[in-house]
This record gives structure tokens, sequence and C-alpha cells, in this order.
């Protein structure tokens, strides 16, 4: 979940960094700025850090940027705190540095929803084949006691209703774990537009 | 004749009580899908509108002449929503009239656009690339939100009409004509199973569809409909055919 909004609302972060640096404000100040809010989880992340750094609890901003990165989930936000560190430490380009990044990402994105739909291609025919020949054999198997009843089922031996119907229902319910489980695809590969 | 066609499903009372919570909830799901229609067209206009912003600034305007005159000449909601805000803003900060417009938005693009905008103005950054590169960055996000909307809309339909509508149908058929009620086969507890089990389904099925298509939320409104839907259909098919 902390993965899907690093990655929702990490182009954002990345573009307002790259306005914010490019005209001349310094990285903590943009930090500060990104931490006010409006970024999700990364707002969070970048005004407790903050916090941290103006309370003098921590060694310095780049054993916060360290820290955070395990925090991180997200590969995109793990290379960004990267490269901020790296900016830090080594004072690197940082403004064509996160122009790349800002590239990089929106085609990330665009191979992910790409990758995504054609994921999900397989979604309905998995989870109608599931769906409906499950219910249609059930049904069938939760009527055999009342159609075959009588001398054909003592014949037949058909085992008890009560049975039957225990089978009916965990039949039933497993359908629906099946059809639950083939639609979660849906949720865990969704690309966070 | 409703009356008597209520009365026919005594037996099912739960599909009743959901039938009251879905008839509920359907003033509930309206709004959202005004609102997001709405949103969408305010969106898909954004990437023009800023291109067009870009455009006048670098031709030496004002941002705030230059949206002013997109206010006038460019048709549209956005534009509409901007005109409007221009309109009431006389007295207030060009920075007031940002928050204003993006407020009325209700779009989190717009509103994200208009904290950027405002940012390069605090910070006196140059403009026209900003504006160009958000124009690019918005332009191919609705593409990829609007290509994700077409390709599975159709996947979502077909899920939904399948199992709350064609599954129900298709088995009840087949116990009314196995089993009919008329002949005497003892069928209301069978009955109750699986209307229950195409409420479930159909539970699934609506949020699989929405959560593909990104509105799980939006859709949640419409589920006990579609739960009632199916129940009814079932039961109502059964007694048809069956007897």
């Amino acid at each position: 979940m902390r993965s899907l909004q690093e990655k929702r609302e990490l182009l954002y972060v990345i573009r307002t960094l790259d306005v914010l640096i490019s005209s001349g404000v310094g990285l903590e100040a943009a930090l500060h700025t990104i931490g006010k809010g409006g970024y999700g989880v990364i707002s969070t992340d970048f005004q407790n850090m903050m916090e941290r750094l103006t309370s003098g609890k921590t060694r310095g901003l780049s054993d916060e940027l360290k820290s955070l990165q395990k925090k991180a989930e997200s590969k995109g936000y793990q290379r960004l705190l990267n490269t901020l560190y790296t900016n830090v430490t080594q004072n690197t380009d940082l403004v064509d540095t996160l122009k790349k990044q800002g590239a990089r990402m929106e085609e990330e994105r665009t191979e992910e929803v790409e990758k995504y739909i054609e994921t999900l291609g397989g979604v309905p025919e998995s989870l109608l084949s599931i769906g409906m020949i499950g219910p249609i054999i059930l049904s069938i198997v939760g009527l055999v006691p009342q159609i075959m009843s009588g001398d054909l089922g003592a014949f037949m031996s058909l085992p008890e209703a009560s049975t039957m119907n225990l089978v009916v229902n965990v039949g039933l319910v497993g359908t629906l774990l099946a059809m639950f489980f083939i639609g979660l695809k849906a949720h865990t590969k969704d690309p966070g537009l | 004749m409703i009356i008597r066609i209520l009365e026919s499903f005594n037996d099912s009372p739960m599909m009743l009580y959901i039938l009251i919570v879905a008839i509920a909830c359907i003033g509930g799901g309206i709004p959202p899908m005004l609102e997001r229609r709405r949103r969408r067209e305010i969106e898909n206009q954004l990437p023009g509108f800023l291109e067009a912003l870009s455009d006048s600034v670098g031709a030496g305007r004002g941002l705030q002449e230059a949206m002013m005159e997109q206010a006038e000449s460019s048709p549209g909601l956005l534009t509409t929503i901007l005109k409007e805000t221009l309109r009431e803003a006389h007295s207030s900060s060009f920075e007031a009239m940002l928050a204003s417009f993006a407020a009325k938005t209700r779009s989190t693009q717009v509103q994200r656009v208009m904290v950027l905008i405002d940012t390069a103005l605090e910070q006196d950054a140059p403009l026209q690339p900003i504006l160009s590169d958000l124009s690019r960055d918005y332009e191919r996000l609705n593409d990829l939100m609007n290509l994700r909307e077409v390709e599975l809309q159709g996947r979502g339909i077909l899920i939904i009409l399948f199992v709350s509508i064609g599954l129900p149908v298709l088995i009840a058929f087949i116990v009314g004509l196995f089993a009919p009620a008329s002949k005497g086969y003892q069928i209301t507890e069978f009955n109750s199973t699986f209307a229950l089990f195409f409420a479930v389904a159909s539970v699934i099925g609506v949020g699989v569809t929405g959560r593909m298509l990104g509105r799980l939320k939006d859709m949640l409104w419409w589920l006990p409909l579609w739960m009632v839907l199916s129940m009814a259909l079932y039961l109502g098919a059964v007694k048809a055919v069956g007897g």
C-alpha cells in the first residue's frame, strides 16, 4: 500500500523539487516546502525528517536521507532519496539528475500502465470461467438428492442429502475465494495513476 | 403490481433488506459519477490550457494577463471556472485567486499545477519552460488515464453483466427445469444458498471492475443494487420457470 502511495506522488515531488531548485531554492528549503503537505506519504516523511533536523535529534541531512531510504518501498522513491543523498555528500548537479529521473519515471509509468492493461486482459476470462463453471456444476450436485430420490438414489448409493449440501456450500465458498483471488490482481498490479 | 412482486419475495427477507439499502445508495452513487465526469472534463482541458499559457508567457505577457486572455478566448469548463474566479477576485491577490480557482475545480491535477505555479512565482522561476513541461506531463498522464478507461471499461462491464445477470439467470433455468417447485421439489434452502452466492459474487465482480477502472469507492454505492439485482433475477427466474 505504501509503495503504491509513494509511486502515485513521486513524479509530482520530482517536478516540484526541479522547479524549486532550478529557481535557486536550497535543498533543505525545498524539502521543507514538500513537507508542508500536498504530496501524501512523501510529505509526511519529509515533514518528520525536517522536524528531527530542526530539533537537533539527528546527525544531519545525509544521515536522515540514508535512513529514509530504508523506509522507502518503491524503487523510484529510493532512487530519488539516493540522488538527494549524493547531492548532499558529493555536491552533484541535482537539477540535471532530477530532470532525467522525471523523464525516466514517466517512461516507467507508461510501461506499467500498458503492462497493467495487458495483465488484466485475462482476468475477465478467468473470473468468468471459474465463476460460471463452478456454480453450474454445484447446482446440479445440489439438485441430485432431489432428482434421484427413492429407489434410484438407493441403487446409485448416493450420499446423504446433508453431505451433498455441505459439498455444495464448500464448493460455492471455494468458487467465491477463487474469484476473489483472481480479481485481486486488479489491486496488486495497480500502477497508481 | 409492485407490491405483488415484492410479496412474491417474502421468503427472502435478506433480498428485501438489501433492496432498501440499494434504493438509498442510489442517491449516494449518482453525485460521484457526475463529479467524476466534470473533473475529467476539466483535467482533459488542462494540458491545452497550460500550453496556451506557456505560449502567451513566452510572447512576453504576464501570467495574470495570459490567464485573463485564455479565460476570454478558450471554450470549456476549465476556462469558464477561471472566468468566474477572475470576475469574483477583483480585490484579492493573484495568489489568492489561484488558490480559489484550484479549489473551485475540485481537481487534484489543477490543484497541484496551481501550487507549482504559485511556488514558481514566489521563487521568480522562469514560467514558460515550467508551464510547457507541466503541459506535457499532464497530457501524458491524462492520455494514460483515458487509455486505462477505454481499454478496461469493456472488460469491467463484461464481468458485471455475466456475474450479476447472466449467471443467476442461467442457474435459475437449470434449477427451474430440473427441479420445478410446482412438482413438489423442496428447493427453498437451495435457492436461498444460491441467491446469497450470487449476491457475494456480484460484490466481487463489481469490486474487481471498480478496482480495474481505478474508482472502487464510487462503485461501492452501486454494490447493493447489483447484489439485489442478481438475487432478484435468480429467485424471479426460478419462480418463472419452475412455478
